[in-house]
């Protein structure tokens, strides 16, 4: 064979790139990949989270892709069933007082930390009082009336409140407040301890490796506190950033789990199809994801209702969810998605697709049609994180054209359009993805709740709507602790938001889960994805 | 007039030429009398999300995720991107020769202060800066167009300097000076139609780099969104590539034909504005 001058150069070449690669570490990656093949495939789990996650711990980090790694290694103090009862994890019995002004818990006995240190009250108390209140992104409203945690023995901790507080029941998930080791966190500073990105937690999975760009080991906790699970003996993240390379991945069997939509929506159809994988909406009912487009209250083109309620009825909410979101979201009838079951109700002000009750609408607030056929321009913000956003923007436009409403769309970047909803309030109409939580209180208030207009303060009351009756209903739901006033008081809130309409929600999203079938037990957890694995099995 | 009969001659004889010179008029016509001929609105939903081309009466070339007509969007998206290719190529080479033409006319202290800001220009990667450019100001047909005229003048100041210092020497700008000729008119009458050819086929490449710069923007989401173009119209069907890949592949395909017409007209150009080569 002659080896031409290129070709040497070319061989010169390749073995630069393979010693690159070896640094960089994407080959050891395919090692590691390779070799959890090589062992028995029936005891690793290989699961992609979509993008890679900037932390490994929740308490610092709400984002979706955070709880998604932390909850496998940090423990709760509760789980969820799938009506969002309470259910036993580090805390297995707990007694609400009657007047709501402490909850009582019995600590789970002999739970071990990951390094060994056992596992007591006064790690409770910390982690709420000095991690969870201070430095949780949410933590900061959820646990505002905390007053003391006491801890009369080890195994008991109880949470007093200044004010009752009955919306906390639901917030002590491990996605939403994992529960840290106080011996390791103790006396430095907290948000850049180095166990962020290495956890150690009490949950099924140990903390093994985080190889940057590429993927994260995680290994079976022996001494987990359920015994003899997990099943699963090791666990890999694998980072991969293009959508189409994931879907690959699936059809090839080198992923079993992807959550919050790690394959294009419009390519689902064709992979549900394939007869090893399935795909999901389950799992996310704790986050009550939805789309809301909202008006700049400060406008006056939106002073007179009748113009907010004439938009609602030219937006054809369910053409949006089969077109826009290809049929993974639901119309949306009012501010709470009807994933939150307890709070839900159907029972609002309805606006109904109806192009001549719009252009009827406009007509009666003054706004004829002009020269031109158009009554008047506007601007519109999508928000700029999912291609859906953006679809949505193009529908709007189209939708406001057919009853004379010129729109002229804003393109930004994530920063700027932050900026301009919640800083500079610049804007006309905006439109966002925005978590319901589990509980309104903690997820809803703050979208209506006229003390949280807060400039510079991201998915806050950014429309500057103002109401005493709405904040009279909402302070009165914050601290109710009977359960059906506490609906009910929703209730007249979902009525009132749904009149006066600063907001029109959109659409309920579903996010998907794709899976390859030998994985068992997925569904079952309420909180999918973002639960422990504790309970997965693979076939 | 021999010499000109003799380029158009030229021209002609390149095949590769007058294919492109072929399409790049079908085009231009498609983009100017199109609209008029299919007045279909390219953002109306117009019919059934994601049908498949039939050629048929409704929706021909298929609908995108929207029902968006897809032959309206292609028609109305050639006006886009031949407007940004022009408009901002008009501009670069305003600048670009200006500065040439002062810095190669001058020399000196002068030509040093142009080209080191040519030079910082220069350095910086051509997209990026345009990327940057676009997100500071909102996109628009206007800025975008701007943004990519402000990235590509440097080539053709480089260009125009080039040919400027060697045509000063020459004896006929010589005698020019000689005899009082002001220094606005040696350069404009004088020296600037001696050098126009290689700005001429620079020019042409010039347009179809800022199509493609269009459309990158655009397919990123960085484009007007309030104007269809081929680049968002790809941006669009990148989703279901796998499922309606007719709806990538059809202005995938415009923007190739274009830029490559371009190309060859361009190429042709050359070839007969310089017969020596």
């Amino acid at each position: 064979m002659r080896i031409s001058c290129r070709d040497r150069l070319k061989l010169l070449g390749g073995v630069g790139v393979l010693a690159g690669l070896q640094a960089s570490g994407v080959l050891s990656s395919i090692d590691v990949i390779g070799k959890a093949f090589a062992e028995d495939a029936k005891k690793t789990l290989r699961v992609t989270i979509v993008p890679e996650p900037p932390i490994l711990n929740a308490a610092f980090n709400t984002a979706i892709m955070v709880q998604q790694i932390s909850t496998k290694m940090l423990d709760g103090l509760l789980a969820y069933d799938k009506n969002f009862e309470p259910l036993p994890a580090l805390a297995t019995e707990w007694k609400v007082a009657g007047d709501g002004l402490s909850i009582q818990f019995k600590l789970r006995p002999n739970v071990k930390w990951h390094d060994g240190s056992p596992f007591t009250s006064a790690d409770v108390k910390y982690s709420i009082e000095e991690i969870l209140k201070k430095h949780h992104p949410r933590g900061r409203a959820t646990f505002a009336n905390v007053s003391t945690v006491e801890t009369p023995d080890p195994l008991t901790a109880i949470i007093k409140f200044s004010k009752p507080s009955p919306y906390v029941m639901a917030a002590l998930s491990a996605s939403e407040s994992p529960i840290l080791p106080k011996h390791l966190y103790e006396g430095n500073d907290p948000p850049a301890n180095k166990f962020n990105n290495a956890p150690i937690g009490t949950g099924p999975y140990k903390f093994v490796e985080w190889q940057r760009g590429s993927y994260i080991t995680l290994a079976r906790n022996p001494d987990y506190w359920v015994k003899g699970k997990p099943a699963v003996e090791s666990l890999i993240v694998r980072f991969i950033p293009d959508a189409g390379a994931r879907a690959v991945a699936f059809e090839t069997g080198e992923l079993d789990v992807g959550g919050t939509d790690p394959i294009n929506l419009a390519d689902l159809e064709r992979i549900k199809t394939l007869p090893n994988l399935a795909v999901t909406t389950e799992g996310y009912a704790m986050c009550g994801a939805m789309y809301y487009f909202e008006f700049n209250m400060r406008d006056p083109q939106f002073k007179d209702v009748r113009v907010r309620q004439a938009i609602a009825h030219a937006i054809n909410r369910d053409f949006v969810a089969k077109n826009v979101w290809f049929g993974y979201g639901s119309a949306a009838t009012g501010p709470i998605s009807q994933k939150l079951a307890k709070f839900y109700t159907a029972d609002v002000p309805k606006y109904p697709y109806d192009k001549k009750k719009a252009e009827a609408l406009l007509d009666a607030a003054g706004y004829p049609r002009k020269a031109g056929g158009v009554r008047f321009k506007i601007t519109h913000d999508p928000s700029t994180y999912s291609e859906q956003y953006r679809r949505f923007a193009e529908y709007f436009k189209q939708a406001m054209r057919m009853i004379g409403i010129e729109v002229d769309l804003q393109n930004s970047d994530a920063a700027t359009f932050q900026r301009r909803i919640w800083t500079e309030n610049v804007y006309q109409t905006a439109s966002y993805g925005i978590f319901n939580m589990p509980d309104p209180t903690i997820g809803v208030q703050r979208m209506y709740w006229s003390k949280n207009i807060r400039k510079g303060v991201p998915y806050s009351n950014g429309s500057g709507y103002s109401s005493p009756e709405m904040d009279a209903l909402l302070e009165a739901g914050q601290n109710e602790i009977d359960v059906a006033k506490r609906r009910e008081i929703f209730n007249k809130m979902q009525v009132l938001a749904m009149t006066d309409l600063s907001i029109i929600p959109i659409i309920n999203v579903d996010y998907t889960t794709v899976y390859n079938k030998r994985v068992k037990g997925l569904t079952e957890d309420l909180e999918g994805v973002f639960g422990t694995f504790a309970n997965i099995a693979l076939a | 007039m021999i010499a000109r009969s003799s380029f158009i001659q030229r021209y002609f004889q390149s095949r590769t030429g007058v294919i492109g010179l072929i399409i790049l008029t079908l085009i231009i016509v498609m983009a100017i009398f199109g609209p008029t001929l299919y007045p279909v609105d390219p953002w109306d939903m117009v019919s059934r999300p994601l049908q498949w081309p039939s050629f048929g009466a409704e929706a021909p070339l298929g609908s995108d995720v929207l029902g968006r007509d897809v032959l309206s969007g292609l028609i109305n998206g050639a006006r886009v991107s031949l407007i940004i290719g022009i408009s901002a190529t008009a501009a670069a080479v305003a600048i670009g020769v200006t500065v040439g033409a002062v810095a190669g006319y001058f020399r000196g202290l002068t030509d040093d202060a142009l080209m080191r800001i040519t030079e910082v220009f220069q350095t910086i990667p051509n997209f990026l800066f345009v990327i940057v450019l676009v997100a500071v100001f909102r996109p628009s047909v206007f800025t975008i167009s701007a943004a990519i005229a402000v990235v590509s003048w440097p080539a053709v100041a480089r260009l125009v300097r080039g040919e400027f210092l060697s045509l000063r020497q020459r004896a006929f700008v010589e005698s020019c000076v000689t005899i009082g000729m002001s220094t606005p008119r040696i350069i404009f009458t004088q020296i600037l139609p001696n050098c126009i050819a290689p700005v001429i086929v620079t020019s042409s490449i010039m347009i179809a780099t800022a199509i493609l710069v269009e459309a990158g923007l655009s397919f990123l989401g960085l484009g007007d969104p309030n104007v269809m173009s081929w680049g968002a119209m790809i941006g669009f069907g990148r989703q279901s590539l796998r499922t309606s890949w007719y709806l990538t592949l059809i202005p995938g395909v415009a923007i190739q034909l274009t830029v490559l017409s371009i190309s060859f007209v361009g190429e042709a150009l050359n070839d007969s504005l310089n017969p020596r080569l």
